[in-house]
């Protein structure tokens, strides 16, 4: 008796289960390819993913070139924004590398409103986050790493593997300091990486809890996730700017420790 | 009915790792990645860079040219204000050397005219002396010679041939000394 009242209430919940709407917060991170090629084994498909990147990358461009359509000696609103953004990251450089990180501005500048757009346009219902992809971020990161090793082996030649080997230090503790100072330098990527991606997947899973909740509560529960996420949703374009910061930043000093070697 | 429930929600378990961890996406996104961003580079790099910088460059050293300016300006006006202020100094000390030498030849002049005035007045009153003393000196040849007369006539009248010329005189004489005498009274 029991027993079968209970295989039945199963049964009801796991039906219900199934035409229930189903929270599934991380399916908008689902890549989907709309055109699939790859020419000589290179895989090229353009999906969502790399759709959004180049939005972004549009409005960054187009964000500029309309600010300075017609500069002037007194700057507008436009402008001054644009100046301000180019002010912003040349004090990064400045303060970071020095004069010598002068040749790096461009790429600093890209990398910082490359991932900054990128951050802020995911925020767009309907949109794709290009910076929630784990591969995206990798990529980027990867090539500060391999930059900041060629620069350190370009500029110092040998001499850069001195960067593992801490000065001042008693010749007994290096065998223990070497292996951790190369396992921190290997680890930068990897949290460069991690830390863009998990900070913009963890935001958009928030949001998008959030606003399953607000679709699908009774009316007179739904405004409180609803007004939540209004609330996040401006907590997440001051994260996309301090992410997009921090990964410029810590660039930044990756740059600065191969070609200084101050260790 | 139970089975398949549960084979949904296996199915579903399976599908909601994260997707970013599906690898069959990687190859296509590292590619357009680096590509994007050099595409991005190349375009701020010829487009948007030079232009910021410029703008900014121009006006940094707009800023520093009106800078300049203006401190030439106000030196300018410093050496103006000295020398205005000199100006002011010197026409002040002529005014007042002016006004000493004034003030001194006015003195002088009114000195001059006292002096003058006292000169002036001591003449016209010696003058007048001397025209009193004169009017009196002739006054008295008047009255001395009117009383001879009158003394004569009455002598004549009063004792006709019982007094002579000389004893006539005499008693004039007596008469007008009498007169001298009491001159003083006369004035």
């Amino acid at each position: 008796m029991l027993l079968t009242t209970t295989a039945i209430s199963v049964d009801a919940a796991h039906a219900a289960a199934a035409a229930a709407p189903r929270m599934d917060p991380l399916h908008h991170f689902q890549v989907v390819k709309y055109i699939q090629m790859a020419p000589f084994g290179l895989d090229v498909s353009i999906s969502n993913s790399v759709v959004w990147m180049w939005i972004s990358l549009a409005a960054v461009f187009f964000f500029f070139r309309y600010a300075f359509r017609r500069p002037e000696m007194v700057p507008g609103r436009m402008q001054s924004v644009a100046e301000a953004g180019y002010l912003f990251i040349r004090g990064i450089v400045d303060e970071n590398i020095g004069p010598s990180g002068k040749p790096f501005f461009p790429m600093v500048f890209t990398l910082f409103f490359f991932v900054l757009f990128c951050n802020w346009t995911g925020l767009i219902p309907g949109s794709f986050t290009a910076t929630s992809q784990l591969i995206v971020t990798a990529t980027l990161a990867l090539g500060i790493f391999f930059l900041s090793i060629f620069l350190g082996f370009y500029k110092h030649g040998l001499k850069f593997l001195g960067f593992f080997v801490p000065s001042g230090l008693p010749v007994l503790l290096l065998p223990l300091m070497v292996p951790i100072e190369i396992i921190s330098f290997l680890a930068r990527p990897v949290s460069l990486s991690v830390r863009l991606f998990a900070n913009m997947t963890a935001g958009h899973t928030v949001l998008g809890v959030l606003f399953f909740f607000a679709a699908t509560l009774p009316w007179i529960g739904s405004w409180l996730p609803f007004g939540f996420s209004v609330v996040f949703t401006a907590v997440e374009i001051f994260i996309g700017f301090i992410q997009a910061y921090i990964f410029t930043i810590l660039t930044c000093v990756y740059i600065n420790d191969s070609l200084h070697l101050h260790h | 009915m139970i089975s398949s429930a549960h084979a949904a929600t296996e199915a579903h378990a399976q599908s909601s790792g994260l997707p970013q961890f599906d690898s069959s996406v990687f190859g296509s996104q590292i590619f357009w990645t680096i590509v994007s961003f050099l595409v991005l580079m190349y375009l701020l790099k010829r487009y948007v860079i030079p232009a910021i910088g410029d703008i900014l460059d121009n006006r940094s050293k707009k800023i520093g040219d009106d800078l300049q300016h203006a401190e030439k300006a106000r030196q300018d006006a410093d050496r103006l204000l000295v020398a205005y202020r000199e100006q002011m100094e010197r026409a002040r000390q002529m005014a007042a050397a002016t006004l000493e030498e004034a003030r001194l030849e006015a003195s002088a002049m009114r000195d001059q005219a006292l002096t003058e005035l006292g000169e002036e007045l001591a003449k016209k009153r010696a003058a007048a002396l001397d025209e009193i003393e004169r009017a009196r000196v002739q006054a008295m040849e008047d009255v001395q010679a009117a009383a001879v007369d009158i003394a004569m006539l009455a002598t004549e009248k009063l004792i006709a041939k019982s007094v002579n010329r000389a004893k006539a005189e005499e008693m004039v004489k007596d008469a007008v000394s009498h007169l001298e005498q009491n001159k003083a009274s006369l004035h």
